[in-house]
């Protein structure tokens, strides 16, 4: 098996495990774990407009 | 996460960063016009363990004169438009179906991702919308089967199909089977 689909597989095995872990505790406990991804993610993504719109491949924007 | 009645969901979560910029955007955007998140922050607000840098926004067409008094209120509470500036150019891209994004000044990411809606999908989930009723807030968001068919039969990369089976699981009891079937066969029929 591929190390890409070997891979695939295992991710999705993780969004099982997180989705039974979101059903069966509280909001707050879930969503506290959840926001360290999430927080971090957001103060440490630097990119100009430039390199964001490059990133997505949209050409509908003025410098 | 309480799946209250097949129009709402009730989630005592604590807020992240990105759930407070929608609600922001969301607090001006809702004095002027309809609205509906859909894609990726739909999946990350019910639980997904994931970030996005942007949030999906769709609302009804709507005329000049209305959106410019919602542009304005916008900038007003320290957004810009990170495609063009000037109202009239905004509009124009709207009008020609592509999308623009909005971003706190000084920043961009996260940014709002915003268009008119343009194709039956689009309208689907404007009127048929849930509420996800946070503590003090709320947000509407497109229903999960639309969602979930969508990831699956027309975005279908791994990170869509990994957001799809997350609310397929954490909503398993509440969801219309049979509407993800017939959106997929919609989906199909459209997009190909």
């Amino acid at each position: 098996m591929s190390f890409t689909i070997e891979n695939q597989k295992e991710r999705m095995r993780f969004v099982d495990k997180w989705a039974e872990y979101v059903k069966t505790h509280s909001d707050k406990d879930w969503s506290r774990q959840q926001n360290i991804i999430i927080n971090s993610a957001l103060k440490s993504a630097s990119m100009t407009k430039e390199q964001f719109f490059k990133m997505k491949g949209e050409k509908h924007f003025k410098i | 996460m309480k799946f209250t009645d097949k129009k709402t969901i009730q989630i005592d979560r604590e807020p992240s960063d990105l759930d407070n910029f929608a609600l922001d955007f969301i607090k001006i955007l809702r004095k002027h016009t309809n609205y509906v998140i859909v894609s990726g922050y739909v999946s990350i607000l019910l639980g997904r363990s994931r970030a996005s840098e942007d949030i999906d926004v769709v609302v009804p067409k709507i005329d000049f004169r209305k959106f410019q008094a919602m542009y304005k209120d916008i900038k007003k509470k320290n957004f810009i438009c990170l495609n063009v500036e000037d109202d009239k150019s905004v509009f124009s891209y709207l009008e020609d179906g592509v999308a623009v994004r909005f971003a706190n000044k000084g920043n961009v990411i996260p940014n709002i991702e915003f268009k008119f809606a343009k194709n039956k999908f689009e309208n689907i989930a404007l009127d048929e919308s849930i509420t996800v009723k946070l503590s003090e807030e709320e947000l509407k968001i497109s229903p999960l089967e639309l969602q979930i068919a969508f990831k699956q039969e027309v975005l279908k990369s791994p990170k869509d199909l990994e957001d799809a089976h997350h609310l397929e699981k954490i909503a398993e009891s509440y969801l219309d089977n049979k509407m993800i079937k017939k959106y997929r066969e919609m989906l199909r029929e459209f997009y190909n």
